[in-house]
């Protein structure tokens, strides 16, 4: 019937010679719609090979530190929410402790900054984080809350663990990843390259590094 | 607020027990008589997890699909293959029988996440990740088989934990083909439609700067929806600022879309590899939304560039290719028998004045414009309403095959002198003769133009296929550069009394070249008739015959008594006759053809004596065979497109494009229109045509552009094409 139909209608078109009018849309027109997320895009300013950008945080005791405090020092910052599974791989069996160890015993610094906003996750304070840090037995220099999330934002944390090594110039050394395997399970770290003890190394020796930038992984930053 | 990691819970097997072959015989039939046994789901935490399969039973050899269900709680989230900001994917770490081969999961396009300032892709809800299983050909029928899986996975919603468990599924194996679970089947089904396919047609391309990636996307000629809601996910991290707006924009050949570049990255990846996701759809609305891309990196932005050039020049190429399609198209072979009444309509007015002349070359003109604008303004219009037709469609109706093959018997019949039209109404009429030729003049414009239209000239392709994807004016003054290009010649000989001379002066001979004219189109009805067959069977083609003896005595008794020579009575008698055997006849024909017009059955696969074995082309086939890496040869034809019959019998009939088919193991398909099949427009395209001839070769690499091959081939064509395949 429609093939009929069709026909006729290409029969009619032609012999009565219909003037057409061609009535196909024309040209593709597209608007924009990817609308995205809010783009809090608090202008990134941590860039591997630059200067790390300065900041002041306090402590669990009140204290405040700056990073212009450590000038002249390996600086590592270490995103840290101790209720996190990515970050509970580090501690549970003492692979963070022992490179807090390490580090600061060779002349470095460690912080480890929490910017969980009040109220999320891994956010502590006071008597609570105290006792907490006491619990995990962390050996970092200074455990810094960050609640406004203005220095994880500064430098692009994204996720915990997040690291950053800073050379004794202040140049950002590293940012990224703490190893090459993203999972929850502290059994696979014998077998990981970790990235941070790559860089710092590299670096203490005067050697070239090789992986400046990876993504991180874990959990988000509670911000 | 603090999250307890859980612990992993292992799944309760169901071992078969060692108790002794009795018992484990009996268990096997039970096993058998449940179909397939699969774990319980398992509750771990915030997830349910579960190991699925699509069949029931497994056929040795045969792949079948299987799956990793997860359903979630409200606000809880797992990952797609690169998690974006934070989170990991799932992992599965099989235990199979040996034999068995597992391929990684197949992901389906993710959703978003969004918690300023980051970003992560996953899923929420119910989630199904495909697995494809092939199991081994001498795989033992009676003993069910049990897949064992470890799933890990990461559970997220504002924290995070990781589980895990043990699964498994037990089978029985079948020699008979897999029964499908049907809601399982739709489960797998309803997935599959959000894997990412790939998008051929589209054309892509990538560059990068410090801060932005380009992808440049050209869609394909047929795409005239707009494309929406873009949005690129790469398969790996640090490739792209997830959390950023990217940007879609119109550019002169397409789209472009900006994503903002992962802030650290050091150096620029070489290729763009990832899902390409379109809200509205990849093929128009309600199609695929995800394609799948992996494309070069290119330097800064001549992409861009030069796709907007070769569009630009589209137009006029396209309207330059038209006119000399036009001009060529007088030399098609389904247009011969027609010229031969332009040629005797010319003899005719050699010896009238020049004016005059020209008078009935703008006359033939204008019938050969106003053809193409109804045919062109009818196949947009139908278009636009959502038919799809391509160019030449109106040979796909057999009821317009009556009618053509109608008109032309009786022209032929005037033409062989049975009856005469000019004469008799002149004479009646008493009208000077140079005024009755017009409509002549103007009807052979038109059936010149109705019976060349489906022979598609060489440049004529891409033509046509460029103007009906373009907006109707930009098609209208295509076609309209198609109808004065195929005018022209006769224009200009009208015009030019110098080449008028060259014309033979009118004489007794005419009459002879009449009958001979005459003959011709007796052997375009055959044709014509033979298209007929082939859509709508023996009965339709007798009854189209029966229709034409009927047409044949009308035009005989009007001949015979209805001449002036005949006392009115009779003449009145013979007119009311043949009118009636006429109409009658052309009526018995649409009647009959309505009858009998059955669908036509098509073989499943003809060789032309022992030559080349055809396939006839489905979008299966044609799927199957790319995937299978095969080079796959498609042959787009229809039986009223005298050029494909004649490309087949010169080009395909050569032994050695035979053995060399034979040879190098080419997938032969045959795409047959002589029919209106719909998948065979949509395939046409593909390659941005909409008309028959079009022969198309992959070479079986991935990823490999097709060659498309001249719309008029020889051996020789076609061995060069072939020359250029592996092996």
């Amino acid at each position: 019937m429609k093939k009929t139909l069709l026909s006729l209608f290409s029969i009619v078109a032609l012999i009565g010679l219909v003037g057409c009018s061609g009535e196909a849309d024309s040209g593709a027109t597209s608007e924009n719609s990817s609308k995205a997320d809010e783009t809090s895009a608090t202008a990134v300013s941590a860039k591997v090979d630059e200067t790390a950008p300065d900041f002041t945080l306090t402590d669990a005791t009140g204290t405040a530190h700056s990073l212009s405090d450590f000038k002249g020092k390996y600086v590592v910052l270490e995103w840290i929410n101790f209720d996190c599974p990515f970050v509970k791989k580090h501690y549970v069996e003492g692979n963070m402790q022992r490179l807090q160890n390490k580090y600061i015993d060779e002349g470095a610094v460690w912080l480890s900054i929490c910017s969980s906003a009040p109220g999320k996750q891994g956010y502590f304070e006071g008597e609570e984080l105290t006792s907490r840090m006491e619990a995990e037995e962390w050996m970092g220099t200074a455990y810094l809350n960050d609640p406004t999330g203005k220095v994880g934002k500064l430098y692009g944390a994204t996720n915990t663990p997040h690291m950053f090594v800073i050379g004794p110039n202040g140049e950002l050394l590293y940012a990224g990843a703490i190893d090459d395997t993203p999972s929850t399970k502290a059994s696979d770290i014998p077998t990981s390259t970790n990235y941070v003890v790559a860089t710092i190394d590299a670096a203490m020796k005067g050697d070239p590094i090789e992986t400046k930038a990876t993504a991180a992984y874990g959990c988000s930053v509670k911000y | 607020m603090f999250e307890q990691v859980s612990a992993a819970r292992p799944v309760n097997y169901r071992p078969l027990p060692a108790a002794g072959p009795i018992v484990t015989l009996l268990l096997a039939i039970l096993v058998i008589a449940a179909s397939h046994v699969a774990a319980e789901p398992v509750r771990v935490g915030h997830v349910e997890a579960d190991l699925v399969s699509e069949v029931r039973s497994i056929q040795p050899g045969q792949p079948f699909w299987v799956g990793l269900e997860i359903n979630l709680d409200e606000h809880w989230h797992v990952y797609w293959r690169n998690p974006g900001d934070a989170g990991l994917p799932p992992k599965l770490t099989w235990d199979l029988p040996e034999g068995f081969v597992v391929e990684p999961i197949q992901w389906p396009y993710p959703k978003k996440f969004v918690v300023p300032p980051l970003t992560s892709f996953g899923y929420s809800d119910k989630v199904l990740f495909p697995v494809r299983i092939t199991p081994p050909v001498d795989l033992a029928e009676g003993e069910p088989v049990t897949l064992r899986t470890h799933a890990e996975w990461l559970v997220c919603a504002e924290a995070c934990i990781p589980g895990e468990t043990d699964l498994s599924l037990t089978l029985p194996v079948s020699q008979s083909a897999p029964e499908f679970d049907s809601q399982r089947a739709d489960q797998f089904n309803g997935v599959r439609e959000k894997l990412p396919v790939e998008a051929t047609e589209w054309k892509f391309g990538a560059a990068v700067d410090d801060t932005l990636i380009q992808i440049s996307i050209r869609p394909p000629e047929w795409f005239t929806d707009s494309l929406r809601g873009v949005y690129f996910f790469p398969h790996d991290k640090a490739i792209i600022h997830n959390a950023a707006e990217q940007s879609l924009e119109v550019t002169g050949s397409g789209y472009g879309l900006a994503v903002p570049r992962f802030k650290n990255a050091t150096g620029d990846p070489e290729r763009m590899t990832g899902v390409l996701y379109a809200e509205s759809g990849w093929r128009g609305p309600g199609s695929e939304k995800a394609i799948t891309i992996d494309i070069p990196v290119g330097e800064g932005g001549p992409i861009a560039a030069a796709v907007t050039d070769e569009a630009a020049g589209g137009i006029w190429k396209a309207i330059l290719f038209a006119f000399l399609g036009g001009i060529i198209l007088n030399l098609m072979p389904c247009v011969l028998p027609v010229l031969s009444l332009k040629i005797l309509g010319f003899v005719n007015k050699a010896g009238e004045s020049r004016k005059s002349a020209v008078s009935h070359g703008l006359v033939f003109t204008l019938g050969v414009l106003l053809s193409f604008w109804a045919l062109a303004g009818a196949l947009l219009i139908l278009r636009a309403g959502g038919e799809q037709l391509g160019w030449g469609f109106q040979l796909q109706s057999p009821v317009f095959l009556v009618i053509l093959s109608s008109f032309i018997f009786l022209f032929g019949l005037s033409l062989l002198g049975v009856f005469e039209i000019g004469t008799s109404l002149t004479a009646v009429g008493g009208k000077t003769q140079s005024s009755t030729g017009w409509g002549g003049s103007f009807l052979n414009g038109v059936t010149a133009t109705v019976v060349a239209t489906p022979c598609t000239a060489p440049f004529m392709g891409s033509a046509l296929g460029f103007s009906l994807a373009q907006p109707a004016w930009v098609a209208m003054t295509i076609f309209t550069a198609l109808g004065l290009g195929m005018a022209a010649p006769y224009v200009v000989l009208s015009a030019s009394p110098k080449l008028l001379k060259f014309l033979p002066k009118p004489g007794r001979w005419m009459e002879t070249f009449k009958q001979i004219m005459g003959f011709l189109l007796l052997a375009t009805v055959v044709w014509l008739a033979w298209v007929l067959g082939i859509q709508a069977g023996v009965n339709a083609l007798a009854v189209l015959l029966m229709a034409l003896l009927l047409i044949g005595i009308g035009g005989w008794i009007f001949g015979r008594w209805g001449t002036i020579a005949m006392p009115m009575p009779k003449r009145g008698v013979a007119y009311v006759l043949s009118a009636l055997l006429l109409i009658g006849g052309v009526a018995f024909g649409l009647a009959g053809v309505s009858l009998y017009g059955a669908a036509p059955t098509q073989a499943s696969s003809s060789s032309s004596r022992e030559g080349i074995t055809w396939e006839p082309y489905t979008p299966e086939r044609y799927e199957e065979a790319l995937a299978s890496g095969e080079p796959v040869f498609i042959d787009f034809t229809a039986a009223w497109c005298l050029s494909c019959q004649v490309n087949e019998r010169v080009a395909f009939s050569s032994a050695q494009v035979r053995d060399t088919f034979a040879k190098k193991g080419i997938v032969a398909l045959k795409a047959d229109w002589t029919s209106r099949d719909d998948t065979i427009t949509r395939a046409l395209a593909r390659y941005g045509r909409n008309s028959v001839p079009l022969y198309v070769l992959y070479d079986g690499s991935n990823g490999h552009e097709p060659v498309v091959l001249p719309e008029i081939i020889t051996p020789g064509i076609v061995m060069e094409a072939l020359a250029n395949l592996e092996g």
